[in-house]
């Protein structure tokens, strides 16, 4: 078989070349969406992703960090009980009110208390542990670099503030503490246990992070743990999936991720439309060698594959540009702090869409030769 | 023998609000191995009559025979199928695609035939051969002539040895000597293989070398004369071919 459809695409690779952009930039636009969706939402797992540890216990129900609620203290000693765990820290989780030496108003803040040894598992990815015995010092706090300026104007590495009524100082700024919708305090469990407003609180954490021995499997234990998680009025998780909740739930309980939803439906039509038409006007200007093509009896359906088929090879280099293009961008904006994250399952997603608007636009680029009358070709 | 029988048949069109009569009621009978030469002005109905005995155009009423068997009484597909099977056209443009060498141009239509890949290579070869342009097969239409491509258009009407081989103005492109060689194949075919072949034209040159000629004028036959000593067709070695 002549292969007709790729010839053409190759010998007049100009007319095609619209049509190719333009999936290509569609499938861009929507991986770029996503890996910036997923880049903002991830901050939301903060406290998961940037913590070592594989179990997390917290209150049953809790969908993300922020919506933690005191635990029963046992809870450490149920865990303890698990013969794969070999390491327990409490992990305090509480709303703050801090006030900054210049008057600007107080700003709503969440404060973490973490265990400061060298090998605690909270933060253990961003805090060095100079920085972890920093915060023995009573009244110590960690803060993110980028919230300084949040904090107060001109408050730096030594400032001090009051929060929750209690003074604190700032002993040092880390990178990578940022978390969505607040500004993050970290500072020792003890400090943070004189910053609890109810007395009768102050003992009970939100959360207690586990480590497991090396080759255990995380799935196992949480499932050995929840029939007495249960019991007990608390709940486990495994480290991936408290993250993935939390992002998971800032995604589509805020709206952010319907709106996301819809503007990738938006992406996805604009794509159609631009690709169908460029293909369109492709089809069209061969339409005389289409028809003389049916006047010597080639089926009508035969010629409808062969737009499909071109459509498919435009979808397939629209890809493969678009994915040289999406990873030149992602590397310049990795350079560049951007929030982008790629995530596995949506990166094939986006392809699996590019393919359908290179394939959808075929269909409607077949209406060119729909009304196919090789009689004109007669005059 | 009678291949290709037209009975009584109508065609108008209509633009807007006025209806032209292309055709009024024509009948006629064409004969296999006879180049029969359809000869008029333009607006004569003379193109219109070759979409409909083609199969390319349903007439308003009448019936178009072909083999014995009435062309507008099957499906469009049946008669995609008849077309594969039996029928060549050659018009006046081209219509080559780009993308392809004169070889694939003539292997394109073999192929929906469903014929093993190296007897549609070698039947266009042949046919190539025949029209004297088997050296240029590896060419693609932009590196062709004017009369290079209408041959490669006839080799690739005549590949698959139709019955039925319409052309429709394939001269009024070419030169003298072009239009020549082309009228000749168009002749072998009728006379190697046995074709029915009618050629649409104004081109007045054609007239000795057709079989018969019919005059149209206004959706009518005028004169339809049957000619005995038609020139007989050299086949064009490839120097001559080239123009």
């Amino acid at each position: 078989m002549v292969a007709l459809a790729r010839k053409t695409l190759i010998y007049e690779w100009r007319k095609f070349l619209p049509a190719a952009l333009a999936v290509a930039f569609s499938g861009l636009l929507l991986l770029m969406m996503t890996a910036l969706m997923f880049g903002i939402f991830s901050s939301a797992g903060v406290y998961v992703s940037r913590s070592g540890g594989d179990i997390w216990a917290g209150y049953p129900g809790t969908q993300t960090v922020e919506l933690g609620r005191p635990i029963p203290r046992d809870t450490e000693v149920w865990l303890h009980m698990d013969p794969a765990v070999v390491q327990v820290e409490p992990f305090q989780w509480l709303d703050g009110d801090w006030r900054g030496p210049v008057e600007r108003g107080s700003v709503s803040v969440f404060i973490s208390g973490i265990d400061p040894n060298p090998n605690g598992l909270m933060f253990s990815h961003v805090l060095s542990a100079v920085d972890r015995a920093r915060l023995l010092e009573p009244g110590a706090v960690i803060v993110d670099a980028a919230d300084l300026s949040k904090l107060g104007l001109g408050l730096g590495i030594g400032g001090s503030a009051s929060l929750n009524g209690h003074r604190v100082k700032i002993v040092a700024a880390a990178n990578g503490l940022r978390t969505l919708g607040g500004v993050n305090i970290v500072t020792s469990i003890a400090t943070a246990r004189t910053l609890v407003g109810d007395p009768a609180e102050r003992d009970k954490v939100a959360y207690y992070v586990a480590r497991l021995a090396p080759g255990a499997d995380p799935d196992a234990v949480r499932d050995r743990l929840a029939s007495v998680a249960a019991a007990h009025r608390f709940a486990v998780w495994t480290h991936d999936e408290f993250a993935y909740n939390a992002a998971t739930y800032w995604m589509f309980e805020t709206g952010a991720g319907l709106g996301f939803i819809f503007l990738s439906f938006v992406v996805f039509l604009v794509g159609v439309v631009i690709t169908s038409q460029t293909l369109f006007a492709a089809v069209a200007s061969s339409v005389r060698e289409y028809a003389m093509l049916n006047a010597l009896g080639a089926g009508i359906g035969a010629l409808r594959r062969m737009i499909l088929e071109q459509a498919f090879w435009v979808g397939t280099i629209g890809v493969i540009v678009g994915s040289v293009v999406s990873v030149s961008l992602a590397l310049l904006a990795h350079g560049q702090d951007v929030p982008i994250s790629f995530n596995y399952i949506a990166t094939v997603a986006c392809g699996v869409l590019v393919m359908a608007i290179a394939l959808i636009s075929g269909f409607l680029a077949v209406g060119a030769i729909n009304h196919l009358e090789p009689a004109t070709l007669l005059r | 023998m009678t291949a290709l029988v037209a009975d009584n048949i109508t065609k108008s069109y209509t633009s807007g609000r006025v209806e032209t009569n292309v055709l009024q009621g024509m009948s006629i009978d064409l004969n296999e191995r006879e180049l029969t030469l359809v000869l008029g002005p333009s607006g004569s109905g003379k193109s219109t009559l070759l979409a409909i005995l083609s199969g390319l155009l349903k007439p308003d009423s009448g019936h178009v025979s072909a083999l014995g068997e009435d062309l507008w009484k099957k499906t469009r597909g049946d008669l995609e199928k008849f077309r594969l099977e039996h029928t060549g056209f050659v018009f006046q443009g081209f219509n080559l695609f780009p993308a392809l060498t004169a070889l694939e141009q003539v292997m394109l239509p073999l192929d929906y035939l469903g014929l093993p890949k190296h007897t549609v290579r070698n039947m266009a070869l042949a046919s190539l051969e025949e029209v004297g342009l088997a050296s240029r097969a590896h060419l693609r239409p932009i590196e062709l002539s004017g009369g290079e491509k209408q041959r490669i258009a006839i080799a690739r009407a005549l590949a698959k040895k139709p019955q039925f081989l319409f052309a429709d103005e394939p001269t009024s492109a070419l030169d003298s000597v072009n239009g020549k060689n082309v009228i000749d194949a168009l002749h072998r075919v009728a006379r190697v293989y046995g074709a029915t072949v009618v050629c649409v034209s104004h081109d007045t040159r054609l007239a000795a070398d057709a079989d018969r000629i019919i005059h149209m004028a206004d959706g009518r036959i005028l004169s339809d004369v049957k000619q005995i000593s038609a020139s007989s067709p050299s086949k064009p070695s490839p120097t001559e071919a080239k123009s």
